[in-house]
């Protein structure tokens, strides 16, 4: 009885399979800032997630690089992305890597919310991506 | 109490003329700060910052235009963001005047400008309003577009002159599935219904092109469009689940026809063919227009994003080509891509990598001729044609 409530202790604290989220969900509505965002959205806060995507250096460039944007297209002229189009991932402290062509998957934790810098928002996606394959 | 406001209007005044005469100085400060916008909205580092600036730009209407024209100037018209362009293309257009729209034109008009069907949107969306003249010189520069290589320039073309109430615009015929679902997308998002058939098709497209779901993409895209158009009549639980997708897709099509009165079919599932492609290329150009390979072990070469046209090649040319592609010394800095870029990816041996212009190696470049020539004898001209420009375009200068 004891070992099974340990056992079944130990399976509770086991890291949960991470959420299978896609752009169409991210993307799927026309942001404006201040809205309420949907709330199959909402309820990805602090969620571990893996997202498919297009990395994008955030500033044009080469060399390895420690942040980059996920976004959901490959071609840069079919739009600009909009906030709710885009990842901002993020890296563990001093692991960088070449940017990958082609689609990418990322793991990791994500957040969900308005960060502003100079009074205007610039990020609604962040994430702590722990890999990229 | 009347006398008393008078007192203090004569003193107001007497106090504000000598400051009109500070006016100019205004002015000029007025046109320092658009000068900052572009710069940063050009250069800040980060992207929400940019964007943002390229907002505010884009809501100045005609005065922040002579700033953008000389930062364009100082640095060259290909530095500019796509942001500043679909910023201003996608603004309020109550909001812009002649030079806005002389801004589009030109930019739309330069062949090299990285971002010109963005402009040519700006144009499209703008056409409506313009008053004759200039509404038809608009309408013949569209029409000179309908078949521009690059489908999004002439995706936006079609839907300025279907906005100028050409009749035939919207139903030209269409090769590329992307370009056939935009339109349709743009066109309800502009309040007209064009026939919805490719947006209903897309949803239960699954096709992908070396590993990139570009069917699912457009089914993404034609769901927004319809979700928008529909509004109320939606039918989807949680902003659209797709959990179920055939009864999802049997829900939209029933709220588009009882909302547009059209006859619609239910979507073929369209997937993959069953032929394994060992590997690809994949050239975006808003030059040149895109261009997509892919091929099986055996020879088989297939053209077009949906691999509509196949070319087979004999046995011994494809040995040989095979033999020199797995020699080729691909990999490490290939350039640095802004918007065309060309992407080779294949097995054995592995090989994935992505090249800016004029940054293709020159075996590789040689080896590409090789493909372009064997495909137009085995009587694929065009792709041979596509591969030759692409070959202009990204050969190592």
């Amino acid at each position: 009885m004891t070992r099974a409530a340990v056992l079944l202790c130990c399976l509770a604290c086991l890291p949960t399979d991470p959420t299978k989220v896609g752009f169409a969900t991210l993307a799927g509505f026309d942001y404006t800032e201040g809205m309420t965002l949907p709330k199959e959205v909402a309820s990805l806060d602090e969620q571990t997630v893996t997202i498919a995507g297009f990395m994008r250096r955030e500033v044009p460039g080469s060399g390895p690089i420690g942040e980059f944007l996920l976004i959901n297209d490959a071609c840069g002229c079919n739009g600009t992305p909009k906030l709710n189009e885009i990842v901002f991932c993020t890296l563990p402290d001093g692991v960088t890597m070449d940017e990958k062509p082609g689609v990418v998957t990322v793991t990791g934790k994500l957040y969900v919310g308005e960060t502003k810098e100079e009074g205007v928002v610039v990020m609604l996606y962040q994430m702590d991506a722990d890999t990229v394959q | 109490m009347t006398r008393v406001n008078a007192v203090r209007l004569l003193l107001w005044t007497t106090l504000s003329v000598p400051l009109l005469a500070l006016w100019p100085q205004g002015q000029d400060a007025a046109a320092d700060d658009w000068a900052a916008h572009v710069q940063k909205a050009c250069t800040s580092p980060r992207y929400g910052l940019r964007l943002a600036a390229a907002r505010k730009l884009a809501e100045g209407g005609d005065a922040p235009v002579p700033a953008i024209r000389d930062w364009a100037r100082q640095h060259g018209r290909n530095q500019l963001p796509a942001a500043l362009v679909d910023a201003i293309a996608d603004a309020d257009p109550k909001a812009h005047g002649p030079a806005v729209l002389a801004l589009l034109r030109e930019w739309s008009e330069d062949a090299d400008f990285f971002w010109r069907a963005a402009a040519m949107r700006g144009l499209a969306l703008r056409a409506a309003a313009t008053a004759a003249p200039g509404r038809h010189e608009l309408a013949a520069w569209f029409a000179r577009c309908h078949d521009d290589p690059a489908w999004l320039m002439r995706t936006h073309a079609r839907l300025g002159s279907a906005l100028l109430d050409d009749p035939d615009a919207a139903s030209r015929p269409e090769a590329d599935p992307r370009a056939r679902v935009r339109l349709a997308a743009l066109l309800l998002g502009q309040g007209r219904v064009p026939p919805l058939q490719p947006l209903l098709d897309a949803l239960a497209d699954e096709r992908t092109f070396r590993g990139d779901p570009w069917g699912r993409r457009l089914g993404a895209e034609a769901h927004k469009a319809l979700k928008a158009w529909l509004g109320e009549a939606h039918p989807l639980a949680d902003g659209g689940s797709f959990a179920d997708k055939p009864a999802a897709i049997t829900a939209l099509l029933a709220a588009a026809a009882a909302k547009s009165g059209q006859s619609l079919q239910p979507p073929v599932p369209r997937t993959d063919p069953a032929t394994p492609f060992t590997g690809g290329i994949e050239i975006l150009s808003c030059k040149h227009g895109d261009v997509f390979v892919q091929w099986t072990a055996a020879g088989e070469v297939f053209a077009g994003l949906d691999a509509e046209t196949e070319a087979r090649l004999p046995a011994e040319v494809w040995q040989r080509l095979t033999q020199a592609r797995a020699a080729l010394p691909l990999g490490g800095d290939l350039g640095v891509v802004i918007c065309d870029s060309m992407r080779l990816e294949w097995r054995p041996p592995d090989v994935h990598v992505k090249v800016a212009p004029g940054s293709l190696p020159a075996a590789a470049a040689i080896w590409l001729e090789q493909l372009a020539r064997a495909v137009e004898e085995a009587g694929c001209a065009g792709l041979g044609r596509d591969l030759r420009t692409a070959l202009t375009q990204f050969a190592g200068r």
